[in-house]
């Protein structure tokens, strides 16, 4: 299933989607395309399970990506699909808008187990929480990093005077 | 009898931090965790709050020294399409070149890293000898061996002049040379091949589930390749095909051993494509915008997103940007580099291995996180410290006791 169709497929399932396109070669030109769809938070499994069914092949996940929009926090799960095949790849990403009062997700991890590095630092670095998710401890954030501190964030959550941020660290934790 | 054994945080197979704790029956991995937070620099951080865009490429030079041109690439592809700037072919091809000579010092360094951790030295110091010669290239069109600065939103920095030309097709006849000879060395010698056949072997379902890319994923038989699928720069003129180790061997296991084979084939596969694109190079500018402070004005009035990919030599690099009008950093910037998702695969690899395998399936997706140096042994509840050196020692004993 080639991009157009893949979007056709979203679209009539009730989700907006639409398709982005930059062209790339010299003698032979190619466009490289991506696939972006608006999904409700509640919907987000949904959207996923939809992918791996309509796809011929196991969607690859490449990453999560997130976004300090004020009101809310926005999330960005990019997949890439039609891989394996000479210019058939298509980047595939869920946008999902999630408002800072209620900030909680269900994990897809159940259903795309290559997603748990990057939940653990959503979670660590957005202060999103993600339910459902296995394994719940940092991931790139060392251990005694402080609470409610979300490095992405661009609100009164975000580190503040971040280069001092480790001057109270002495050898030996004393 | 259980005893976990933590590899890290500061590693024997690479030298940066990362902490992969085994837990061991006898001699048997039975399981495997890996804790990725040692050592983290921030760099999403500085260049959404504190960089502007051309900083910032600068920036992504230093996430990876030796993907050093990786990083900018996916940055700067990805604003080119936000921003809709358009590049010159000359630096289309240029950015070509960069890539292929990258991925052949990076796969030369990789394999100088396995044969140490084989205890293999004379071979280590064989194959990083061999590299110098790309290095040296590098030198001459970059003016630095790493870090080189040569990327730029619209083309790159620096030309490829005539006189570099002649240089660089000596380098690539004398790769040609010795790939022969490395090919020799690798895959034919007995004791290399008992230490990586059927060692580490991640199954092709596994590597599709556990979204593996690059050179591990292909070694499992994955055709998968970005050059290939979506290609970018002036890729799409080269018709790349993913190396898939069947290729010479005609079988593919998803070891160690396979892992090896793919990049080797890839050195040889980035010589013929540097090749073609000396002959095909278009002639013209290699910047669409030299002035920065209009450049930076042109990104700042900029809105959108766009996610930039590139197949480094340890597999697919990927970055999603954001930028916002009238904002003086890019709104949004999420690294992902290969090894973030590869060390997923380390579990699978590892599982009923020995410890003294450990270095080199851990090496054999060729990590590149920032690294371990000791290892502590429990055992009985009391804590037995290993150096780098000491688990080094194993992994050659058990080279040794092959041999005999």
């Amino acid at each position: 299933m080639n991009a157009e169709e893949m979007m056709q497929k979203f679209q009539e399932a009730g989700y907006e989607a639409w398709l982005q396109e930059r062209e790339a070669g010299v003698r032979k030109k190619v466009k490289k395309k991506s696939l972006w769809i608006k999904v409700d938070k509640e919907k987000i499994r949904e959207a996923v399970e939809s992918l791996m069914e309509w796809s011929e092949e196991y969607p690859h996940f490449s990453i999560i990506s997130a976004s300090d929009e004020g009101e809310n926090v926005e999330l960005n799960y990019h997949f890439a699909l039609g891989y394996g095949k000479q210019l058939e790849e298509f980047a595939v990403t869920f946008k999902v808008s999630i408002p800072k009062s209620d900030l909680v997700i269900k994990s897809i991890t159940p259903l795309v187990p290559a997603a748990i590095y990057s939940e653990r630092e959503i979670r660590e670095m957005m202060g999103v929480e993600i339910d459902e998710l296995p394994d719940k401890r940092h991931m790139f954030l060392t251990k005694d990093f402080p609470d409610g501190v979300y490095p992405w964030r661009r609100d009164e959550t975000a580190p503040k005077e971040t280069n001092k941020l480790y001057e109270t660290w002495t050898e030996g934790g004393k | 009898m259980k005893y976990e054994i933590p590899v890290g945080p500061i590693h024997p197979a690479l030298k940066e931090p990362i902490m992969i704790k085994c837990t061991i029956e006898g001699e048997r991995i039975v399981d495997v965790d890996v804790i990725a937070s040692q050592n983290h620099r921030g760099v999403e951080w500085i260049g959404m709050n504190r960089n502007n865009p051309v900083q910032s490429i600068y920036l992504a030079e230093r996430i990876c020294g030796i993907c050093n041109f990786c990083h900018p690439a996916c940055l700067v592809m990805a604003v080119e399409e936000i921003a809709g700037i358009e590049v010159p072919e000359r630096a289309e091809y240029i950015r070509v070149i960069q890539s292929e000579l990258e991925r052949i010092h990076s796969h030369l360094l990789w394999a100088g890293v396995a044969a140490h951790e084989l205890g293999f030295d004379s071979l280590l110091h064989y194959v990083w000898a061999v590299r110098e010669k790309v290095m040296d290239i590098l030198e001459l069109i970059n003016g630095n061996r790493v870090t080189k600065a040569i990327m730029m939103y619209g083309g790159v920095r620096r030309d490829i002049k005539e006189e570099h030309i002649p240089k660089i097709r000596e380098m690539l006849d004398y790769y040609k040379q010795a790939f022969n000879k490395l090919a020799k060395l690798f895959l034919e010698d007995k004791t290399i091949k008992m230490r990586t056949r059927e060692i580490g072997i991640l199954p092709y379902e596994e590597a599709i589930k556990l979204a593996a890319v690059g050179p591990t994923t292909r070694a499992s038989g994955v055709k998968k390749d970005v050059r290939q699928d979506m290609p970018y720069f002036a890729y799409p003129d080269f018709d790349v095909k993913a190396i898939t180790p069947d290729i010479l061997t005609g079988e593919t296991i998803g070891d160690t051993y396979d892992r090896i084979v793919v990049r080797l084939l890839e050195v040889k596969q980035s010589i013929e494509i540097i090749e073609q694109a000396l002959d095909n190079m278009p002639s013209g500018e290699i910047l669409a915008e030299p002035k920065i402070i209009k450049l930076i004005n042109q990104i700042k009035k900029a809105e959108g997103e766009a996610i930039g990919r590139h197949e480094a030599p340890r597999g697919e690099d990927i970055h999603y940007v954001k930028l916002k009008a009238g904002f003086e950093y890019l709104y949004a910037w999420k690294v992902r580099a290969p090894t973030y998702i590869n060390i997923l695969s380390w579990r699978t690899m590892l599982m009923d291995m020995q410890i003294a395998d450990i270095p080199i399936v851990a090496a054999s997706i060729d990590p590149c996180l920032s690294c371990t140096n000791r290892v502590t042994i429990v055992r009985d509840g009391k804590e037995e410290i290993l150096t780098a050196d000491d688990l080094h020692r194993l992994s050659v004993q058990k080279t040794r006791r092959l041999l005999r």
